[in-house]
């Protein structure tokens, strides 16, 4: 039904405005309306069609009511028709007219003919009009016991918008109870399907505020019914059949041999045409066997070849629906999947959303056996043209190898993409490289002889531009130019305009200057200087850090800025269990492709106010209407990214409170962070040591050649950070979340 | 909760509605406002088929000039949903005869609103089944003048039918001749290195019919798959005859195959709806026979020069032919000059998709004809951006050739009244994605 609000907006102006084009149609149905000439249905019809088709472009065509109506005082089933669906457009605006035709659609709920009793009858339910409800008892309850099923059929669904536009009423006419004797009893299994979703529906709002509701809703789900139905599900239509299957997912069979029963039964729905009930099947068996760990298995091998069908059918649109499931399933067991792996490969010219998902399941399923292959084809996607596909798998490359044990290959072919000097490959190539070296310090080697190749000019990307400085600040003893090429870098301190990499090039520098301190001296000054004179807080901040636990004592600063390292076992997973097992317990529905459980996409309190701004252009990412609906996944990766920066934020404000800085909560998962925050502390709480700075600090100036005008030395070793720094907490929220800070960073700083 | 939508929007490529239908009042009318402003005038078209705006997600794809919008506020079910507005768009093409389109919708109007509301009510869909539509569906699509009138029909008594236990099919349907085409499609998807090894090869057959018959006839298919060639021969106890038998990794059936009666003795018996359908759609992995086999060598020579040398070696039986064969084979943006030799067809460079297309109607078995042609470049300041070489995509249709080797072995039909049916049996083998690296 075209909304009212279009007629407004004039598609084109093109368009006929209308205006004369509807008066003089008025002229001619008011002839027609009491003609009983031969052939007058005829032209009544085109007529009506013209009207109709104006509707729909959007032409105001509500004043030809009066006409309307009296023209359709017929028997002709096309006019009928036709005037049904004018009324249904224009009902809810003009309810008063509506009121017209009240009547004739009473009369027509009345016919002997079956189909114009139906059509009637959804009609009459359709006007949504909230003080008609008086007017719908009546004919939904004969609807409802009518000898056609069609009719039947339309009352069910009937019933179901009767309890939308007023609850109480539907109640009271005890309808729900109608409708389930006619769910239990219909010869038609449309009608039953139909008093399935209705039921389903309305019990479920109901539940909430009555007993009796909810004992309905689950005598649904209980043997009698479900049994029922299986017993039926052949004949239910395709539609119908998804439905039911929902339902049985809900059902808890009491032992073993009733869930096999079932299975049985519904093995060969597995065959279907329809993948929406393959799905729906799937779901089922999945479902029921959820205890049963072999069985379980059984079932991903089982469903694994229909589910691979519905893949390579059907429209792309379909495939990604499908796909979705399937990526689902490929986390949850990739070791069941790891020989389809095949399957996954992505064709030239497949959407992009598809091969995305492609892309991500190869990285799953990768294991010993099929490794070598996976990688060389995921090679292949990085000369794609498609540049993101292009990205993604360089990084799904990187995984892979983050999650092998034998990467000797893998290594190498990373390094062959740094040699492609394409910027995009380089930078991603870059990324990699650097997690890998910090799971697998024992490749340093090899790769620093083929970054330090890499000119830092051919590299853009703050995140690229953040490994390479990273690689070289840690590797800065095997690397002959290092603190040549940070030295550069710094020199160019203004014309870098990524806070990210700004940051890292400071630790770099601390780093570089531990290691090889005659030559990084003069650059570690200047960076420092560059620093604390940066507009950026968090940069700032850190300069400052990093020159008072200087002045401080340097063996400190070297504990704290470049321990010993660890390689880094397990990269932490994105997406609790936790999430993950609820949109399991969802699939067959929209979680699964959002890959988000449906409360945080459906609630009201986590989605926020729907306006049309601008700003909703940037919805697109993540959907950042309200915090929680940036996904999950974001969220957390920001958890991580912040830690550092929230504690040191959280530290500042602390301290313009109540002077005790290191007393902040902050969610201390990182122990790195630990760590820093025990040298801070131990070298506050010693007063001895503090005893010493201000000569330490004296030393450090005139090591580091800084005269630092805006720095005097501090009145006592506390570190009395910025005290006017404290934000409103809103503006505090705002800023943090907008932080483009790294995953890696927090790490990489306080190791 | 299964709804599949609170709504369905049709727009054409600029935005513009055409024409709508609100099932549910959950979703507002601006829905498609939204849609327009952040998927259509954005980057983000195309991205990804399912997007969530606001509090309401929106499915939606492009079909011809129109794009198919779904709007649901819940958690709903996507593959329903897909699959409905594809069952829907077949629906009124068989009304529109033939396309689909932005004109068809406006020629259409009081038929699509008839059909969506047939079709979904409420947010649930109803019947899409054409077969029982046709009793309700009062128009016409415009394809054909308006002149036989609809309420001829003898309606009322036709609703009866819909509780029938065969809802896709009428009673007393009457053919003089009793026909049954019977057509085995199949589309082989290729992925060839560039070395020449298979890194992929799937084939997608679907068993297509068209059934004109009398009454309510049984037909009984029989193919040479294994699993129903063993069972087949467990019954009758004697050993299978040798010969080929095809491995299908899956296969799925129209929703008039008995599927129990398949699962217990693996014969696909069925009561076909009147007209055309889809019997089956099967899966195969194992013992694909490639119709052609690509050898292609392309030198750069330099920066401005290339020398592309294609061979397409034919390998099916030397009786048949492939018809429309159509090789592309991708050469950079920068690309000038082209000449060629063939020794079969016709070449030409396509500046638009950047390929040279060499087109063979008709191609025999058993035959390897060969392109060379020279690529001159221009040479560009962006030099440094080498050439991504996509792959070499290939087109075709190979009549009387299956490339999993499946053979009908009967069809039998049987009614009641005992008629005499004509069966006709086709084969034809098509490119899906036919992908040679090089």
């Amino acid at each position: 039904m075209a909304p009212p609000a279009q007629s407004q907006r004039s598609p084109s102006p093109s368009q006929p405005s209308g205006k004369s084009e509807v008066s003089d149609l008025k002229l001619q149905l008011r002839q027609l309306a009491g003609s009983r000439a031969p052939g007058v249905d005829d032209s009544k019809r085109e007529l009506f069609k013209k009207v109709i088709s104006y509707m729909t472009v959007g032409i105001d065509v509500s004043s030809l009511f009066g006409e309307m109506v009296m023209c359709s005082a017929t028997s002709d089933i096309v006019l009928k028709k036709m005037c049904y669906l004018y009324v249904g457009n224009y009902a809810k605006v003009n309810p008063d007219l509506a009121l017209l035709t009240i009547n004739f659609l009473q009369r027509d709920c009345n016919d002997e003919d079956p189909m114009i009793r139906g059509l009637a009858l959804r009609s009459l339910c359709s006007l949504r009009v909230a003080n008609f409800v008086e007017y719908l008892v009546g004919p939904l309850g004969s609807g409802l016991k009518d000898s056609n099923s069609y009719v039947r059929m339309v009352a069910v669904i009937g019933v179901l918008k009767l309890y939308h536009i007023s609850a109480s009423t539907c109640v009271d006419a005890d309808f729900p109870s109608i409708l389930k004797h006619l769910m239990l009893n219909d010869s038609d299994t449309q009608v039953v399907a139909n008093c399935l979703s209705a039921l389903q529906e309305i019990w479920s709002a109901e539940a909430s505020t009555s007993e009796e509701a909810s004992r309905e809703r689950e005598a649904l789900i209980s043997k009698p019914v479900i049994y029922y139905l299986l017993n039926r599900i052949r004949e239910f239509s395709e539609w119908a059949q998804c439905l039911v299957l929902e339902l049985v997912t809900k059902y808890v069979p009491s032992d073993s041999s009733e869930i096999f029963d079932i299975m049985n039964l519904l093995e060969d729905r597995l065959q279907h045409a329809n993948g929406a009930v393959v799905l729906a099947t799937i779901k089922v068996f999945l479902h029921l066997t959820l205890s049963m760990t072999d069985v379980h298995q059984q079932v991903y091998e089982r469903i694994k070849a229909p589910l691979l069908t519905l893949v390579s059918s059907g429209s792309p649109e379909q495939s990604y629906a499908v796909l979705s499931h399937l990526h689902l399933l490929v986390m949850r067991a990739p070791y069941i999947f790891s020989s389809d792996y095949k399957h996954f490969y992505c064709q030239y010219n497949e959407p992009s959303y598809v091969k995305r998902l492609k892309l991500e399941m190869l990285t799953a399923v990768a294991n010993e056996s099929n490794t070598y292959e996976i990688v060389t084809e995921l090679c292949e996607y990085a000369a794609n043209v498609d540049i993101p596909i292009a990205r993604e798998s360089i990084r799904a490359v990187g995984k892979i190898a983050l999650q092998q044990y034998d990467v000797n290959a893998i290594v190498d072919r990373l390094l062959q993409f740094l040699e492609m000097e394409k910027d995009y490959v380089t930078a991603e190539a870059l990324v990699l490289v650097k997690d890998l070296l910090r799971k697998y310090p024992q490749w340093s080697h090899d790769c620093i002889a083929v970054v330090g190749n890499i000119s830092s000019k051919n590299v853009q990307e703050p995140k690229a531009k953040a490994a390479l400085i990273w690689m070289l600040g840690e590797y800065s003893q095997d690397m002959q130019d290092a603190p040549y090429i940070l030295e550069s870098l710094v020199e160019n301190w203004d014309e870098e305009h990524s806070a990210e990499v700004r940051l890292h090039l400071l630790t770099a520098v601390m780093k570089c200057f531990f290691k090889r301190p005659p030559e990084t001296q003069n650059a570690l000054g200047t960076a420092l200087a560059a620093g604390i004179a940066d507009f950026h807080q968090d940069v700032h901040d850190r300069a400052l850090f990093y020159y008072r636990i200087l002045q401080y004592n340097v063996s400190v600063a070297e504990r704290v800025v470049n321990p010993p390292k660890q390689a880094v076992s397990v990269f932490a997973d994105t997406q609790s269990s936790e999430i993950k097992d609820r949109i399991f317990d969802e699939f067959n529905s929209l979680s699964v492709v959002y890959q988000k459980p449906s409360y945080m996409f459906t609630d009201k309190e986590h989605r926020g106010p729907f306006e049309f701004s601008d700003e909703l252009g940037n919805l697109s990412i993540g959907g950042e209407a309200a915090d929680n609906v940036v996904s999950a996944q974001r969220v957390e990766e920001n958890d991580k990214d912040l830690l550092l920066t929230t504690s040191e934020k959280e530290e500042t404000r602390g301290s313009s409170n109540n002077g005790s800085a290191y007393t902040a909560p902050y969610d201390g998962s990182s122990t790195s962070v630990f760590a820093l925050q025990t040298h801070i502390e131990s070298a506050i709480s010693n007063p001895t040591a503090a005893d010493h700075s201000p000569q330490a600090s004296l030393a450090i100036d005139d090591l580091l050649g800084l005269g630092l005008p805006a720095a005097p030395a501090p009145p006592s070793p506390q570190l009395k950070l910025n005290t006017t720094a404290a934000l409103d907490p809103s503006t505090f929220q705002h800023k943090w979340r907008q932080l483009p800070v790294a995953l890696s960073q927090v790490c990489l700083n306080t190791q | 909760m299964p709804v599949a939508a609170s709504a369905i929007y049709f727009l054409n490529l600029r935005g513009d509605v055409l024409i709508n239908r609100l099932y549910r009042d959950d979703v507002g009318g601006n829905m498609v406002d939204a849609f327009r402003m952040h998927i259509m005038q954005t980057k983000e078209l195309g991205t990804c088929p399912v997007r969530q705006i606001g509090g309401c997600s929106f499915f939606y794809m492009r079909i011809s000039n129109v794009y198919i919008v779904i709007v649901v506020s819940s958690n709903a079910n996507v593959a329903c949903a897909f699959k409905f507005v594809v069952e829907a768009v077949a629906l009124f093409k068989s009304y529109f005869g033939g396309a689909f389109d932005e004109d068809a919708i406006r020629n259409n109007f009081v038929l699509i609103y008839e059909l969506l509301d047939e079709i979904m009510d409420f947010g649930y869909p109803q019947n899409l089944s054409p077969e029982i539509l046709k009793l309700y569906i009062t128009q016409e699509g415009v394809r054909s003048p308006f002149s036989s009138k609809p309420s001829d029909r003898s309606v009322p008594n036709a609703t009866l039918q819909v509780t029938g236990a065969v809802g896709w099919r009428r009673e007393g349907l009457v053919y003089k001749k009793n026909e049954v085409f019977l057509d085995i499609v199949e589309s082989v998807n290729l992925l060839m290195s560039s070395k020449g090894s298979v890194l992929r090869c799937d084939v997608t057959g679907k068993v297509l019919m068209k059934c004109f018959l009398s009454g309510m006839p049984d037909l009984k298919l029989g193919l040479n798959d294994k699993i129903g060639l063993e069972k087949e021969s467990q019954l009758k106890s004697r050993p299978t005859k040798s010969g080929k038998t095809i491995e299908l990794d899956d296969v799925t059936f129209h929703q008039c195959v008995n599927l129990t009666r398949f699962n217990s003795e693996k014969t696909v018996s069925f009561v076909p709806p009147d007209g055309e359908f889809e019997l089956m759609k099967y899966r195969i992995t194992e013992g694909v026979n490639l119709p052609f086999r690509v050898l292609p060598t392309i030198k750069e020579l330099g920066r401005t020069r290339m020398e592309v040398n294609v061979k397409v070696k034919s390998v099916f039986g030397a009786k048949m032919f492939a018809l429309g064969v159509v090789i592309k084979i991708p050469v950079p943006k920068q690309t000038a000059k082209t000449s060629f030799q063939v020794t079969s067809g016709r070449a030409k460079y396509n500046a638009a998709i950047d390929c040279l297309v060499w087109k063979i109607r008709k191609f025999p078995g058993q035959t390897e004809p060969t392109l060379s042609a020279e690529v001159e470049l221009i040479s560009t300041m962006a030099e440094k951006k080498s050439w991504t070489r996509p792959p070499i995509q290939m087109e075709f249709q190979v009549p009387m050739f299956t490339a999993s080797g499946l053979r009908v072995r009967f069809l039998k039909v049987w009614e009641k009244s005992g008629y005499n049916t004509v069966e006709w049996v086709r084969y034809i083998t098509k490119a899906g994605s036919y992908e040679i690296r090089c």
